[in-house]
């Protein structure tokens, strides 16, 4: 898929298959505005195509590429957007930190969509809501074992999800 | 059996790498764990996942909202467009050097036109020789000037000849020198000046300490009231 994504504009759609729908989720979430994540993404495959043949297969995965490339036009599009309203003022440096934290934070909640209902089901209210087994147990209407059981294979499930996702603990 | 028991104390990992299990259960799975490395490995492939999960917040997870369905189109015909560009870009480029290409060709057509025109090059006696001995100049139009072929005969061998252009104002244009020795073979000499034959009026040659004049045809009246005497000066 690199050589193509580098060399023909079925790459690219290749390409935009695959990990459009991430990007522009997530940029929608660091951007706030449906514009402006459209523009980003837009931007994204642009400079991702433009700079292909810099892109190594050795060293990362696409994804990680267009993800990095995304991290670029997010912090340009927040600068351009902040530098708007006010001319002279000292803009809010926004780093690394806080974008691989919320990018972080944003591939959490995407590996938890892809998971079966069931397991998120349980990891969100007993774990994210704290709500203890045994609530969730009647809710569902199973034995508190199972909302263990589901708890580990949830478990198991998000951290395929996020490997294939590209996260790397 | 081992098995067996190993699964109920499995699917307490997940509770415990989320601190979900109760103390005592907690203690129990954990004293399992320290004498279980399958169930201990698995445990710590789970931690890492456990702590991420805190990232996640549980009012956003609603499906993110796919991207506007005509994005994709959009980004690729935008690619085409600067492809296209691109190429566009090259092809000017490559007219560009058709163009100097052709504009090359132009310039080696007018050199050829000038050889053309060199085939009217000039070819001119000098004059009042001493017996014996004879000498004349070709001039052919170059574009830095005038190329000159000097043929001398019968001069004493090792006799330094200086060359020069007489310009109708009277000015010398030096052309060069050379050495005539006459050895059977060769004896004209390849020089060249930057004035061009139509600004010169005569070639003047002094060889050893003579000067002799070979005057150009065709050059405006009155250019011969700048030739030094034709006659040869006589030398002591």
């Amino acid at each position: 898929m690199a050589d193509a994504f580098l060399t023909h504009e079925a790459g690219v759609r290749e390409a935009y298959a695959a990990h459009a729908g991430e990007l522009y989720g997530f940029a929608l979430r660091s951007l706030g505005d449906p514009a402006l994540a459209e523009e980003a993404v837009q931007d994204t495959f642009l400079r991702a195509w433009r700079a292909g043949d810099r892109f190594d297969p050795e060293l990362g995965s696409l994804r990680t590429w267009l993800f990095a490339i995304l991290r670029n036009v997010v912090i340009d599009l927040g600068r351009a957007r902040a530098a708007r309203p006010r001319v002279d003022g000292d803009l809010p440096e926004q780093g690394h930190e806080p974008f691989e934290e919320m990018l972080l934070n944003w591939q959490v909640e995407e590996a938890l969509g892809r998971i079966g209902e069931q397991h998120r089901r349980v990891l969100v209210e007993t774990y994210l809501r704290g709500r203890p087994y045994a609530e969730v147990a009647v809710e569902l209407g199973v034995p508190e074992g199972t909302i263990k059981s589901r708890v580990y294979y949830g478990l198991k499930a998000l951290r395929n999800a996020l490997e294939e996702m590209g996260y790397e603990s | 059996m081992k098995a067996e028991g190993c699964r109920e104390w499995r699917e307490r990992i997940g509770a415990l790498v989320l601190g979900q299990l109760p103390e005592e259960e907690r203690f129990a799975t954990e004293a399992h764990l320290d004498g279980c490395p399958a169930c201990r490995a698995d445990a710590e492939a789970l931690a890492p996942v456990a702590s991420l999960l805190g990232r996640a917040d549980p009012d956003r997870l609603v499906p993110a909202p796919a991207p506007p369905p005509r994005l994709g189109e959009r980004i690729v015909s935008r690619i085409a467009a600067e492809r296209r560009a691109e190429r566009r870009r090259r092809t000017r480029l490559r007219l560009g050097l058709t163009a100097a290409a052709a504009a090359a060709a132009a310039a080696a057509a007018v050199t050829l036109v000038g050889s053309d025109q060199s085939t009217s090059s000039e070819t001119v006696a000098f004059r009042s020789l001493p017996r014996g001995a004879s000498a004349e100049a070709t001039l052919a139009p170059r574009p830095w000037g005038s190329e000159i072929s000097v043929r001398v005969h019968g001069f004493r061998p090792g006799t330094l000849c200086q060359v020069w252009l007489r310009r109708s104002d009277g000015k010398r244009v030096p052309a060069g020198s050379f050495r005539y020795v006459y050895d059977g073979k060769s004896d004209h000499a390849g020089l060249s000046s930057a004035l061009a034959p139509e600004d010169a009026i005569a070639v003047g040659l002094r060889a050893g300490s003579k000067t002799f004049v070979a005057p150009l045809p065709s050059r405006s009246a009155g250019a011969g009231a700048w030739l030094i005497p034709t006659r040869p000066q006589e030398d002591t």
